[in-house]
């Protein structure tokens, strides 16, 4: 019984991290209509620029969010803005414009094997910090301090990005862009700028669930391939484009994945995850929170 | 001298330099680079009945291209079918797993359906992963099957040189070229055209578009099956990891888009550019440079697509005919086949 | 007449791009000097297996100019060693094109690689198909000896002897530290070299009288391994034992040890936990833990401490079982060259197979020396057993098994102490 409840808690402190990393995936779809394909170099760099913070300054890990968000954020900023925009351009009258697909995976090769270049194939880890190996102990259960401070992180962030939306004047610009784009446009509203800000954070919140990865996981060039795929699934089980969604999408990949273990060998358990991720697209094509015209 | 009669001269002129090849590039090095890029030209041109014609993106037809290298593999592993036999079975085996991926995927539009196909893709990889045995049937897990070099000839379909492999997948690509061609022009084709652009104004004309893709789907995943068996018998091994990857989806997507989904010669053009690309790259700076070669790649793709968004074949096709006009105002006696080559 | 100049700046970006590539194309081979033997290596220089190809590449260069400096082959007139490197990404239809265009284009006479097994299989089956010597430094699978293969020449020991030893050496520690062991854990990548191992780890495990109370395999691209650790600490094994990339090597030492797994010992199988930067990723976690590998910094041979300290200077990281077994497969083909005399592949591979390596820069293994059998195994290819402890130097990988072969005045601690 214990062991169930760990692993249910592990499930949703691990779930709620790659809730976060989806995040910035659904942000950026919400808005631009695209999948990222880049999405897990993105989360590679961040995890670099948050190494290099952390070990150059030597703070808490969670005081290297001032430097990686903002980094982040233009870097994400001015991705869209040079490499992708121009397909924005191009091809203004299709919705979906498949091949900014093309581009962003041109983008993920480009990124990690610079990455590969430049800092070489190693596996580095941050050996000194507060939180590393860190558990806490209830009873006979033993939770982990960093996925902890993730699960709140992600609770937090979601909330965060939900207020901006709603509340926000740029907040509701993003969001009318991604109801209409050629009404906002009429509104006066920027749409390429919007594009960019939205790209921006998207981002940036790829660089927080970095952040939240640090401090127990290894960095090497092509750590966000691990990441790609289970973000994609998360995004689409939550409803593409939800901010709820990808949070809850999230914590349910992980409760599969701590659990199913449970009753059979891990590798089965990966299935479980595709075999679950397909009957929710059938039963409900729009995802769990996903709003139905979307599709 | 009229249009038609300088396109199909131009065919011609192409079919004979392809057959040609062989007798001039001894080198298999290369031959076995043109096998490869033949290779992605079938895949892509398979793919492109579904991916071009009916207007979703799938990207997990590496599936397809597993079971079919799985299918005749193990069959002539354990039974000594030969591999021609079980070739054709794997076409049919993916058949069916395309129409039962079709049936409910093809209700989804855009980015729902390229993520439901990698899941789908990605889903049959990890079940080949977990399987040892099949029933009767010893697929070993991740682990993978060889296939031992020993017995040459053309029923074993398995060759010491290049030249044969050459032949047969040159002649299985013109097969699914003049296939798609086929299609194309036939009402399925509309359909499926009517259906990838305007599902709801088609469906009220009371096209089944439903209907259409699945054929589709069904015809794409068998013949891209075909070229599983040949990828198997050309490299002599295979497990999940190599004939299942999600790489080799995104690869064939790829050189769809990059040459012109939808259209005959885009899948051509864009194996044309791509994988001399990738090739070349990787041998000139793989050793000195790792990674740059996929750099090299990545750039190539954003600069096309920035470009020329819509893939090569567009501003190709429009050179050539304008080269025609050309030839035909004046001097009628010209050859026009290179710059669409 | 009038061609828009619109798509003709696009046509001039495609062609110009077509026009480099076909450059490159027909550029000539570089120009090669006459006296030469061109070696063609298929290592993973990028992709997954990026940090262990570098590894590979890093010994056989340092072993070239050494070999290269002392006068080349002196039998083919002091011959130069040239190194073609080609990068396979870890994938198999990669390292087959790139070893068609080693043996065809480049015209290597010798290849070696391929690290992945998978790699190994279909490559070394081309080189045999045009009769090339092919040297296997390292690549553990059984089958790539059992192929039937004249041209193939394994340097490293296959995995029905790495999992021999792993359990020898556990049986001669129940008995030196009187503590019996009766329950096994098996965790293990879900691969080609994972699967190898399981498989006879299975048939040892009946053999020897353990239970085996865990057998689980997990997805190498797992993102979080917690699951796999708790499933651990419910089986409570004494041992566990493992084969892992160097990814999860690191994310399950540093679970392991968070989860407060009370083991009596956990036995690794090299590969990730053997990766240079897996005692910096994960510190004082991987304490205590026993790996097995073919040579450690501290093998009492000549010439390997001078080795080991010139490569480090060189590169930065210690020489591992990965690298030794490269830089040896070098001289190895040294050797074998200068009795050739000939760059006839048929002569190399006679040499290769008459092989008697004693002495020389190359063997600082731990073996006495290199003689393959007829499936082209070298027979005297033994493991070692090495422990991670701190004493005294920060962590280090000290041997302790063989008897023979453990650092002197250091004891093994056997169980792990809690």
């Amino acid at each position: 019984m214990e062991f169930f409840l760990e692993s249910i808690l592990n499930g949703i402190c691990m779930g709620s991290i790659y809730g976060l990393t989806a995040l910035g995936l659904t942000v950026i779809f919400g808005v631009l209509k695209v999948i990222n394909f880049a999405h897990g170099s993105l989360i590679m760099v961040s995890m670099y620029v948050a190494y290099w913070a952390i070990i150059y300054t030597g703070v808490h890990p969670y005081v290297a969010l001032i430097i990686v968000v903002p980094v982040m954020y233009f870097f994400g900023y001015y991705l869209q803005d040079i490499v992708i925009k121009p397909i924005f351009k191009a091809e203004k009258d299709v919705r979906e414009p498949i091949t900014v697909i093309i581009v962003t995976t041109g983008v993920w090769y480009i990124l990690d094997n610079l990455t590969l270049l430049i800092f070489g194939p190693q596996y580095r880890g941050i050996q000194n910090n507060p939180l590393r190996g860190k558990m806490l102990d209830i009873g006979n259960m033993l939770i982990s301090v960093p996925k902890l401070w993730g699960f709140v992180t992600a609770v937090i962030t979601a909330a965060a990005v939900y207020w901006f939306l709603q509340k926000t004047r740029t907040g509701r610009a993003i969001r009318a862009t991604s109801l209409d784009r050629e009404a906002a446009s009429l509104m006066g509203i920027n749409q390429f700028k919007i594009y960019n800000i939205a790209f921006g954070i998207g981002t940036a919140i790829v660089g927080i669930s970095a952040v939240t990865l640090v401090p127990f996981y290894n960095i090497f060039p092509s750590v966000g391939v691990l990441f790609d795929i289970k973000g994609f699934i998360i995004v689409v089980l939550g409803g593409l484009g939800s901010i709820g969604g990808a949070i809850i999408g999230g914590i349910i990949i992980g409760l599969i994945e701590s659990i199913a273990p449970m009753f059979m060998t891990a590798t089965w358990a990966e299935a479980i995850v595709y075999g679950l991720f397909l009957v929710v697209l059938f039963v409900k094509p729009s995802g769990l929170f996903g709003v139905k015209y979307d599709w | 001298m009229t249009r038609k009669t300088i396109n199909t001269s131009a065919l011609i002129l192409l079919g004979v330099v392809a057959f040609g090849i062989p007798l001039v590039l001894r080198s298999p090095t290369y031959l076995h680079i043109i096998c490869l890029l033949f290779f992605y030209a079938y895949l892509t041109t398979s793919w492109n009945l579904v991916g071009g014609f009916a207007g979703v993106l799938p990207l997990g037809h590496s599936a397809f291209v597993g079971i079919g290298a799985y299918t005749s593999t193990v069959l002539s592993l354990q039974y000594g079918v030969s591999p021609w036999l079980g070739m054709i079975v794997g076409g049919f085996l993916a058949g069916i797993v395309g129409i039962l991926i079709g049936l409910p995927t093809f209700k989804m539009r855009g980015a729902y359906f390229a993520l439901a196909t990698i899941a789908f893709g990605e889903g049959i990889r990890v079940m080949f992963e977990n399987i040892e045995t099949l029933g009767p049937l010893n697929i070993r897990g991740p682990r993978g099957l060889e296939i031992p070099p020993t017995h040459t000839g053309f029923v074993n379909f398995m060759f010491n040189t290049k030249e044969p492999y050459y032949y047969i997948i040159l002649v299985m690509l013109i097969g699914v070229i003049a296939f798609t061609y086929f299609i194309s022009r036939s009402k399925l084709g509309y359909f499926l055209n009517a259906g990838g652009e305007e599902p709801e104004a088609a469906m009220s004309l009371g096209v089944n578009v439903a209907r259409a893709k699945l054929i589709a789907m069904a015809m794409s995943s068998f013949l891209t099956a075909l070229a599983g068996t040949f990828y198997a018998q050309f490299t002599l091994y295979i497990y999940p990891k190599s004939v299942m990857s999600l790489d080799l989806s995104f690869e064939i997507a790829f050189i769809a888009l990059i040459g012109g989904r939808g259209s005959i010669a885009g899948p051509i053009l864009g194996a044309l550019l791509l994988r001399p690309v990738s090739d070349f790259s990787r041998i000139y700076f793989g050793s000195s440079l790792p990674g740059l070669h996929l750099i090299i790649f990545g750039t190539v793709l954003i600069l096309v697509m920035i470009f020329q968004p819509r893939g090569l074949q567009e501003p190709l096709l429009k050179v050539y005919n304008k080269l025609l006009d050309r030839i035909l105002q004046q001097a009628p006696q010209g050859k026009a086949g290179h710059e669409y080559s | 007449m009038k061609i828009d100049i619109r798509i003709m700046g696009k046509l001039t970006v495609f062609f110009s791009i077509v026009a480099l590539v076909a450059a490159f194309s027909v550029l000539p081979a570089p120009a090669v000097a006459e006296n030469v033997v061109k070696v063609g290596n298929i290592i993973p220089l990028s992709g997954p297996s990026a940090s262990v190809g570098q590894q590979g590449k890093q010994a056989r260069e340092m072993a070239v100019e050494e070999i290269n400096a002392a006068g080349g082959i002196k039998s083919l007139g002091g011959a130069k060693l040239k190194m073609i490197y080609a990068d396979s990404e870890s994938k198999p239809e990669k390292g087959v094109a790139e070893a068609e265009r080693l043996i065809n284009t480049d015209k290597v006479n010798v290849l070696t690689g391929c690290w992945n097994s998978a790699v190994t299989y279909p490559t070394t089956a081309v080189a045999e198909r045009y009769g090339i010597p092919f040297i296997v430094p390292v690549s553990v699978a059984d089958k790539i000896t059992e192929q039937g293969f004249k041209n193939v020449f394994r340097i490293a020991a296959k995995d029905s002897w790495w999992t021999r030893d792993q359990f020898a050496f556990l049986k001669d520690m129940e008995k030196e530290f009187h503590t019996p062991v009766k329950t096994l854990a098996f965790v293990y990548e879900n691969g080609d070299w994972g699967q190898g191992f399981a498989s006879q780890w299975k048939i040892l495990a009946k053999k020897g009288g353990y239970k085996v109370v865990l057998d689980e395999p997990y997805p190498s691209t797992a993102t979080d391994l917690s699951p796999v650790v708790q499933k651990i600490r419910r089986a409570r094994p004494d041992v566990l034992m493992l084969v892992s990339n160097a990814a999860d090597a690191i994310l399950l030492t540093n679970t392991l040890a968070s989860y407060k797994v009370k083991l009596k010992a956990v036995i690794a199988s090299g590969g990730g936990h053997a990766d240079p930067s897996f005692l910096k990723a994960t510190g004082k976690n991987a304490r205590y833990l026993f790996d097995i590998v073919e040579w450690e910094t501290d093998v009492n041979k000549p010439g390997a401490k001078e080795a080991n300290a010139k490569f480090k200077a060189k590169y930065g990281y210690n020489l591992a079982g990965e690298s030794v077994d490269a830089y040896l497969a070098m001289y190895v083909l040294k050797d074998a060259l200068e009795r050739a005399g000939s760059l006839d592949p048929a002569k190399i591979r006679e040499a290769l197979a008459t092989t008697h390596l004693t002495s020389g820069p190359g063997m600082i293994v731990g073996y006495d020396s290199v003689e393959f059998d007829k499936t082209g195994q070298n027979k005297n290819a033994s493991l070692i057993m090495v422990q991670i402890n701190d004493i005294g130097n920060g962590l280090e990988r000290i041997t302790v098994w063989p008897k023979s072969a453990r650092r002197a005045g250091y004891t093994p601690v056997f169980p792990m102490p809690h």
